[in-house]
């Protein structure tokens, strides 16, 4: 019998599970896996920008807070389900960031870094002054009453796995197409890909729309299931902070190094906060001085790092050259890597 | 009238601003790192300062400078020299900026705990609230003393790198670390220094950010943001440039919230943006 390839016993295992959390768990670990799954989104999303197509974002959390808003504003107008209304979340998201990308796109590097930051600011306090937006008090799910709140969260809990897998799944079979292979040479040499005909513009723009888009329909589950948003917590430096965070850990430009990261991140956090009771402050410590181990030790990421020293391959997206007749196995030294290779310094 | 005013203090804004920026701008133009620890060692300032001022209560405010300078110049070239040099031997650009970024939590959550999230403010007599009118308008004595500052800072650090020694020295490690090799300069040592100075500089604004307003361990990330935008204005790594940049951004604020209370920082993000869409390489900027 032919063993499934990784890949997909990864997706059947994680089908599973989903599905049987809620008697695996119990409630306050749907809570937290709710959670758990929507970071792992942003933070896939995010590294299909910086990992994949060069574009270093500070300000996916722009998105975050305008998919929140989105939703539970539709929610309110129309006095319908918020499930109806999460669809215009990841839309007006991938709207603002089309439009907005024709300016953020004229600048490079630390550049657009900073702009994408400013460019949330500038959107938070735009909601914030903008009437109808509740001010500083925010916004409160109006149809929340309607809801029966035990299968809301079993429900929000299936939709953010959903969406976790369905990313992964879409940014695996994103690289695995010609698309992909273009925002790979991007990201390796703008200006080689660009001879052979790459569009390097368009490959990044669909990147960017759809990271922002993806990032927009994660706030909107996320402040639908939390029933309440404002400028503070929408908008917050925190969301991309965090993505950041969990993708440099665990190994950017990987598909695996997110989901490391993200076990990571909230290892440490339920180990220190609920384990060992101590402050905040002192999880952010601890994982401060693990990204700057990290940095120092395995620059690239836990993910690469015992991917490297094992020989282990999980969700590779590498392509293998055909095994040459005569030969049964598939030479490793002639595979053609499209892992992140050790990017030159700028001179 | 009330619009001179609001200009002219927009100004002497611009003055902190500038000084904020100039610290990141020169450590960029040398090692080529984007800092993430800036605005965390702006905050990290402005408690040394606090806690100098509770050992000597009677000493004028300004007197503050030159511990803080000392004390901020040890603890950037220590973290250059135990940290960050060691990620710069790696070929990619992307690690010293993560490790800074792992730094800068670190340094803000043990600012929490060891100073709590409660604004502070240091109270060393009425420095902070003098003020002297020119022709009717009311001018701060302490925003005058930061621009004059700041001035005197941009000349001081001008000179020392374009006719001294060490600046050439550093000018020569900014433009190819490799060549100075050559010429018996150990690059690690020069970041060292230039990491030094420009904590001392972001010292130097936490001093006069402590002055002028109550702060928190948070102030750094707010102030980090204003930095960038002061530094990609004037151009990343040009130091003239960042004070004008910090100027321009100081003015629109003010005369932002005097349009719109509520607008906080809104205005002088929408120059930021109008102005990198018009030069998008910065005021001076063009070196690749």
């Amino acid at each position: 019998m032919k063993r499934l390839p990784a890949p997909v016993l990864t997706l059947i295992i994680f089908v599973t599970l989903a599905a049987a959390a809620p008697w695996l768990v119990g409630d306050g670990g749907v809570g937290l896996l709710f959670e758990v799954l929507l970071m792992l989104a942003m933070a896939q999303l995010w590294n299909l920008l910086a990992g994949y197509t060069g574009l270093v974002s500070m300000g996916l959390q722009c998105f975050v807070g305008l998919g929140g808003y989105t939703t539970i504003f539709a929610a309110n107008s129309l006095s319908i389900s918020p499930y109806w209304v999460l669809p215009l979340a990841p839309l007006v998201c991938g709207l603002v960031a089309a439009v907005s990308a024709i300016f953020l796109f004229r600048l490079r590097d630390a550049y657009f870094s900073i702009s994408t930051w400013v460019f949330s600011e500038v959107a938070a306090m735009l909601v914030f002054i903008t009437p109808g937006f509740g001010h500083v008090t925010g916004m409160t799910l109006e149809t929340a009453r309607e809801i029966d709140y035990e299968t809301f969260l079993l429900v929000n809990f299936w939709i953010a796995a959903g969406l976790a897998a369905g990313i992964i799944v879409g940014i695996y079979g994103l690289l695995h197409s010609s698309l992909g292979l273009g925002m790979l040479s991007v990201r390796d040499n703008e200006i080689a890909a660009a001879s052979i005909g790459v569009d390097v513009w368009r490959n990044r723009f669909i990147a960017y729309v759809a990271a922002a888009a993806g990032c927009g329909l994660a706030g909107g589950i996320s402040f639908m299931a939390a029933l309440f948003v404002n400028v503070t917590t929408g908008f917050d430096l925190n969301w991309v902070v965090a993505m950041i965070f969990i993708v440099i850990i665990g190994g950017i430009g990987t598909l695996e190094g997110p989901i490391i990261g993200t076990i990571i991140y909230y290892g440490i956090r339920e180990l220190l906060t609920n384990v060992f009771a101590l402050s905040g402050s002192w999880y952010l410590i601890a994982l401060g001085a693990v990204a700057v181990t990290t940095m120092l030790v395995a620059p690239r990421g836990i993910w690469p790092f015992v991917r490297d020293q094992f020989g282990i391959e999980w969700l590779s997206i590498s392509r293998k050259l055909p095994a040459t007749a005569g030969d049964g196995s598939p030479n490793p030294k002639a595979s053609i890597s499209t892992h992140q290779p050790s990017r030159t310094r700028r001179a | 009238m009330v619009w001179i005013g609001t200009i002219i203090n927009g100004v002497l804004l611009g003055g902190l601003y500038g000084l904020f920026g100039v610290g990141l701008a020169l450590v960029f133009g040398v090692t080529r790192i984007v800092n993430i620890m800036h605005g965390e060692f702006i905050a990290l300032s402005a408690f040394i300062a606090l806690a100098i001022s509770a050992l000597f209560p009677s000493a004028h405010p300004l007197f503050l400078i030159l511990p803080v300078v000392v004390i901020s110049f040890a603890l950037g070239y220590a973290l250059q020299a135990v940290f960050v040099n060691r990620s710069m031997r790696l070929p990619d650009p992307m690690a010293p900026l993560l490790l800074t970024f792992g730094l800068s939590v670190i340094v803000r959550n043990l600012m929490i705990e060891g100073f709590g999230v409660n604004p502070r403010s240091i109270h060393q007599g009425d420095f902070g609230q003098l003020s002297i009118d020119v022709f009717g308008v009311q001018i701060g004595v302490l925003p005058l003393v930061t621009l004059a500052l700041a001035v005197v800072l941009f000349i001081a650090l001008q000179l020392v790198l374009r006719r001294t020694e060490i600046g050439r020295i550093v000018r020569a490690t900014a433009d190819n670390s490799e060549v100075v090799r050559l010429m018996g300069v150990r690059p690690s040592s020069v970041y060292n220094i230039v990491m030094g100075l420009s904590f001392a500089l972001a010292g130097v604004a936490g001093l006069m950010l402590a002055l002028r307003t109550t702060f928190t361990p948070f102030s750094g990330v707010e102030r980090l943001l204003i930095s960038f935008e002061v530094v990609v204005m004037g151009g990343l790594g040009s130091f003239w440039g960042a004070m004008l940049g910090g100027i321009a951004l100081g003015v629109a604020q003010l005369v932002g919230l005097r349009l719109n209370p509520n607008s906080g920082f809104l205005y002088a993000n929408l120059v930021f943006f109008a102005f990198v869409m018009l030069r998008p390489n910065g005021l001076f900027g063009a070196r690749q």
